[in-house]
Formats: structure tokens, sequence, C-alpha cells
């Protein structure tokens, strides 16, 4: 519980379900998968391992950040361009 | 008597539907107006002096309306009472929660059975509804949801 790196996961989990609010298969399937994958790590207790995880998690962080991109560029495009991407 | 009792009835009638209350509010001061003019011919001075009042009493009245109407006031203040039901309103809506265990002095971890990643969820349930934001330092240690209405109040500088 005395973990020093424990407030770094709290705050990344804190990021993770802010940012899954709009994520497009919906914040309850989002918050599930993303609680899953917190528990499964949860007996980790080596510093280096869970820095480790901290990077993973930081890396889904961009990760989505690019997809919610993506999803605004493509959107954009379909306005300016009718007939769609390709063009 | 008659106006005073008309406002009563166009108040009570125009209470549902505030935003479309500005047109018929302006029909209704017609009407009253119309009322007061035709009292008086019947009447002595001193009826008109009450008509007077009465339809100043009336002004006043249209005024609290009007205000009513207007939507750009800020939040109704705090309250203690008002903290702890949102709340606890906020928990029983919360899905990993039961709300038949659930009272003000219920600890998160070892009354409901919730983890430290719960208790996350919940304090960022209760930044939304209060609309400011709980640092990490001082969420961690928000275990009832007495502990949450305490912390609340003192950032909001409600005492009471």
């Amino acid at each position: 519980m005395a973990n020093p790196l424990r407030g770094e996961v709290v705050t990344l989990y804190k990021n993770l379900l802010f940012l899954g609010r709009e994520y497009p298969k919906g914040e309850v399937f989002f918050k599930e998968r993303l609680k899953k994958a917190f528990m499964k790590n949860k007996d980790v207790s080596d510093p280096e391992k869970i820095r480790e995880l901290i990077s993973r998690g930081e890396f889904v962080i961009k990760e989505l950040e690019a997809l919610y991109f993506l999803r605004k560029y493509r959107a954009m495009k379909q306005r300016y361009y009718e007939d769609g991407p390709g063009s | 008597m008659a106006s005073r009792v008309l406002c009563v009835c166009v108040r009570s009638a125009l209470r549902p539907l505030p935003r479309r209350s500005l047109p018929a509010l302006s029909s209704s001061s017609a009407c009253r107006q119309r009322s007061s003019l035709a009292r008086p011919t019947s009447g002595a001075p001193v009826l008109a002096t009450q008509m007077y009042e009465g339809s100043y009493r009336n002004n006043k009245v249209s005024d609290s309306l009007y205000q009513s109407c207007r939507q750009y006031s800020g939040p109704p203040p705090l309250t203690l009472e008002g903290i702890s039901e949102r709340v606890l309103y906020v928990l029983k809506l919360y899905d990993k929660v039961d709300p038949e265990k659930l009272a003000i002095g219920s600890h998160f971890m070892k009354d409901l059975g919730l983890d430290s990643l719960d208790q996350v969820e919940i304090i960022m349930a209760m930044e939304d509804e209060f609309g400011f934001e709980i640092p990490d330092a001082d969420g961690e240690k928000l275990m009832t949801p007495q502990e949450i209405v305490d912390y609340i109040a003192d950032k909001k500088d409600v005492y009471e």
C-alpha cells in the first residue's frame, strides 16, 4: 500500500479513465477492460516492473490520443470533401 | 382583488412552461390593465387608491415573475444537507455500490467492498458532480461519504 509508485499508478488510471469517456465502443466497455488490465497486475511489487507497466499505460494514452485525432481528422475530411477519403 | 386572483391564476398557469411565459406575460398584464381601468369608474377615490396599491403589488408580482423567467443566475448556494444529498445520490447511481448498505459513514473498502480503483472512480464522479478538481493527494484520503462531504464543504466555504 505504501508503495511510492502508487500515486503514479492512480494518476495513470485517472488519466485513462478520463480519456475513455469518448471511446468509440462506449465508456462502459472501456472501463471494464481498463479495470481488468489494472487488476491483472495488482500483485506486481517489483519497482522496475511497475515502471515498465506504467510506461506501457502511457503508451496506451498516446494511442488513444492518436485515435481521437484520427477520428476528428476523418470527420473533418468527410465534411469538406463529399466523395470520401479516396479523392 | 379580482386582478390579484387573476394574477395568481396566471402565475399558476405559467409555472409549468417558463420558457414561453413572456408573450403570455404581456397579454396577462394587458388583461390586468383593462380590469383595473374598468373598476374605478364605479368606485370612490378611496377605492382608486386601493386599486393603485393593488396594481403596484401586481407590478411587483410581475417583476418577480419576470425575474423567475430569467435563467442566467448562479447556482443556488450549497448547504451541508444539499452536499450530502448529492454525494449519496452519486454513490447510489454507481453500479458497484449496494444502495441498501450505503450510509453516510460507511467505509468504501471495509463496508462497501470496493477497491482502490473504484475509489478513484468515485472521486472522479464527485469532481464531475461538483465541478471542481480534487487533487490526487486529497482524493486518496477520502474514504467515506462523510469525508467527501466535509472536504467539499471545506473547499466551497460552506460552514453551518
